[in-house]
């Protein structure tokens, strides 16, 4: 250990001298990590999004073995779903159960003009008290019956004619945007409408999903034992957190796998640097070294003293890579496949960047830590 | 040519070293090969997309809504129109809510698959023809699920049977595989007649019409005259043509551009400071040889030339490797863009990019080599 820290010292103190080498390993750590950050800030940002507003005492149901607007809830069913028992009330003394119709609309994007999907939500007015995370900014909630609809800050963002008081066409029909609202801090948009006013415009009898909120998060198993046992209902019911994590898995895949695909390519390219660098390093030791065996040092402590330099030189890449990232990346808004959502860089990120810095210092390291205890010591001492 | 042996033995005087540097900016174009070939890739994509094939469907929403099949006749009357086909889409899934596939349900009028981007053999075509319960089935889906000629293929959707059933039963007859990047790879195609007879809701409606068109360049004039015949109407329309369509859908990778450009940044970045610092640790090693090359009357222009060129012939090449995989790879790790391959601009600015990289990075070693003192160095060394 003595001999260890002793090599260390000396391996450091001459650092300054081989400012290039040194560079070159924290430079291209630092770009390594900085990339894999950024990236991985990416399925960060998005899986805060679509995990922001879930609550563990909301459950979804739909039709069984149906997803979103595949699924289909008959009316009669609906009246019964009403009274299944754990079901929260409301400050009016009604359960708080909502039902969604969804349909997708189109929209002009604002700044190239190209078109968009968002869904249009049809709602039960008792919405407010069964989303409590729904903020209104301006305007007021749609009035039942009316051909009006309310819009998440969000869509009047990124789209052309979410203003108050704006008309959209929809089925033929001028709809007046007469609300404005936030869903947390999400980016994503979306629209609001009576539910009977849309099913009617569209022709339809049936409501797809149905949102219930429970009186205590712990009541589900009931709830669903309840929904099971009616044989009036042929409904399924999930937590919505199950929900939301089913829909955001393949969202998650593809930033998952492109993080880590490019991530790695550039480990690879710094790895490397840092081998070349290393060898560089003791290369130009060697009469240092092959003095060190000389009088007694042991091969064991050269190797670990070179892999400790070699990480002592990741880590400060690591952290610039991350401060960097977080510098430029952390809240930029990003538009990947359709979805919105803003970027975060978070300290599990950082911790993920030290881990991936630690692993190309070992990698890098192992090599040119080798051929220094390997160097025969009657050439090493004679060498130039 | 006479002086290659003198680059070949200073690039392989440290074979260790040349050769993690060849990785090095290899795996560096690689990425940037890949990164920027998707990109790319995807506008050229857009551009080959069929321009005279125009999409009609209601201005109210693409999906939601629907046009009567009857408008056909009206299309077909705009001058410029060639070909008119009803389309009815619908979502349905085999045996699992989460196997979903799309059932397209096309009109059988003569020469139709002319007015779609598929590749159907004339077997097939005449197969589909004569079985009303028949289906094609794109190639990747009858992959997916090992579906054969002949295998009847159930299936369950939102849409009802005249039986109140909302299952469907079709035969297969015949693959056929889509060059269209916005179509997806999962789908079939039934006929429209049999639809519309075993349906019990929306009959006489259809989603959309594919039109096809004679001359390409007159793409927007028609769907003008098409969506002006239709404004005002109950049953306003919206003409597009796949070239437009497909430019909206490859929208989303556009936006990556700025994370693209500074990934490849980076990358570029840490590789210069990389070959740098390893061509001046490579002159200070070498100063002895240099300087005996000047002492045997090399000028210090062609001692700085030999380190420039010497670190052209490493970088470039090794782009080239690291490029080449790229265009192999590209195709396979995107698959999911149909008909996405390296540009050749790519290559081009890769290799460009290559030549800048060694020039930045050797002008600083090169210099050093130029203005070496053969007496010190003699000495020293």
């Amino acid at each position: 250990m003595r001999q260890f820290l002793a090599i260390l010292r000396v391996n450091l103190s001459g650092a300054g001298q081989r400012i290039g080498s040194v560079l070159t390993i924290i430079i291209g750590v630092a770009c390594a990590v900085g990339v894999l950050v950024s990236m991985l800030a990416m399925g960060v940002g998005a899986r805060r999004q679509a995990m922001e507003n879930v609550r563990d005492d909301r459950v979804t149901l739909t039709s069984v073995g149906a997803r979103d607007d595949q699924s289909s809830i008959p009316r009669d069913e609906a009246v019964v779903a009403r009274d299944l028992p754990g079901i929260r009330k409301g400050a009016d003394g009604e359960p708080l159960v909502v039902f969604e119709s969804l349909v997708s609309m189109e929209a002009g994007r604002r700044v190239t003009g190209t078109r968009i999907f968002f869904p249009l939500v049809g709602t039960t007015a008792n919405f407010t008290g069964h989303q409590p995370e729904i903020r209104f900014t301006d305007g007021r909630v749609f009035q039942p019956g009316l051909h009006e609809l309310i819009a998440s800050n969000a869509c009047a963002r990124q789209f052309v004619g979410f203003g108050i008081g704006d008309r959209r066409p929809i089925r033929g029909t001028d709809w007046t945007v007469v609300g404005r609202f936030d869903e947390g801090h999400s980016l994503q948009c979306k629209v609001y409408t009576d539910v009977e006013t849309l099913l009617s415009a569209f022709n339809r009898n049936t409501y797809n999903v149905a949102s219930v909120m429970l009186q205590s998060s712990s009541g589900y198993a009931a709830f669903r034992a309840a929904l099971q046992a009616n044989p009036a209902l042929h409904l399924e019911a999930r937590r919505e957190r199950e929900g939301a994590e089913e829909e955001f898995k393949g969202l998650q895949g593809i930033l998952d796998f492109a993080s880590y695909f490019v991530g790695t390519i550039m480990a690879i390219g710094a790895t490397l640097g840092a081998v070349n660098s290393l060898y560089a390093i003791v290369d130009s030791r060697r009469r240092e070294l092959g003095t060190l065996r000389a009088i007694g040092f042991g091969s064991g402590a050269i190797v670990a003293s070179i892999l400790c330099e070699s990480l002592l030189f990741a880590l400060p890449g690591a952290l610039l890579g991350a401060a960097l990232a977080w510098l430029f990346f952390n809240g930029l808004s990003a538009s990947p496949f359709g979805y919105n959502f803003q970027l975060a860089v978070t300290p599990s990120l950082g911790g993920i960047g030290i881990v991936w810095a630690l692993a190309m210092g070992l990698a890098g390291g192992l090599l040119p830590a080798l051929r220094a205890a390997r160097l025969p010591v009657a050439t090493a001492i004679r060498a130039a | 040519m006479r002086f290659l042996p003198l680059f070949w033995s200073g690039i392989w005087r440290k074979p260790g070293r040349t050769v993690l540097i060849f990785f090095q900016v290899s795996v560096a174009f690689a990425l940037f090969g890949m990164l920027q070939g998707l990109k790319t890739g995807v506008d050229h994509v857009v551009a080959a997309a069929r321009g005279d094939l125009l999409i009609v469907h209601s201005r109210l929403s693409y999906l939601a809504e629907s046009l009567p099949s009857g408008l056909a006749e009206q299309i077909q009357a705009v001058p410029g129109v060639k070909l008119v086909v009803p389309v009815e889409i619908f979502g349905a899934h085999y045996q699992k809510p989460t196997e979903g596939l799309g059932v397209v349900a096309v009109g059988l009028v003569e020469d139709w698959a002319s007015a779609f981007t598929y590749t159907i053999s004339p077997d097939y075509l005449a197969a589909f023809q004569g079985l009303r319960t028949g289906a094609l089935v794109r190639d990747t889906l009858a992959q997916k699920y090992a579906w054969k000629i002949g295998d009847r293929i159930p299936l369950m959707s939102n849409t009802a049977q005249m039986s109140g059933s909302t299952n469907w039963a079709f035969d297969i007859v015949g693959t056929f595989s889509d060059n269209d990047v916005g179509a997806g790879r999962y789908f079939i195609l039934i006929n429209l007649a049999y639809l519309e007879e075993a349906r019990a809701l929306g009959k006489g409606t259809v989603q959309h019409f594919n039109v096809a068109i004679s001359d390409a360049r007159q793409a927007v004039m028609v769907a003008d005259e098409i969506d002006r015949r239709f404004a005002n109407s109950s049953r306003e329309t919206k003409s597009e043509s796949l070239h437009e369509l497909a430019q909206s859908e490859m929208q989303s990778i556009g936006d990556m551009n700025f994370l693209i450009r500074a990934i490849v940044a980076a990358a570029l970045a840490a590789l210069l400071i990389a070959t740098a610092t390893m061509m001046i640790q490579s002159v200070r090693e070498r100063s002895l040889e240099l300087a005996v090359l000047k002492a045997v009357g090399f000028t210090d222009r062609a001692v700085f030339l030999l380190i420039l060129v010497e670190a052209l012939l490493v970088c470039v090449a090794a782009a080239a490797c690291g490029l080449a995989l790229a265009t192999f790879v590209l195709p396979r790790a995107a698959s999911f863009i149909v008909g996405l391959s390296m540009p050749r601009i790519v290559v081009a600015v890769g290799l460009g990019l290559a030549v800048l990289v060694a020039l930045i990075s050797a002008s600083i070693p090169a210099a050093l080599a130029a203005r070496l003192k053969v007496a010190t160095a003699l000495v020293n060394g």
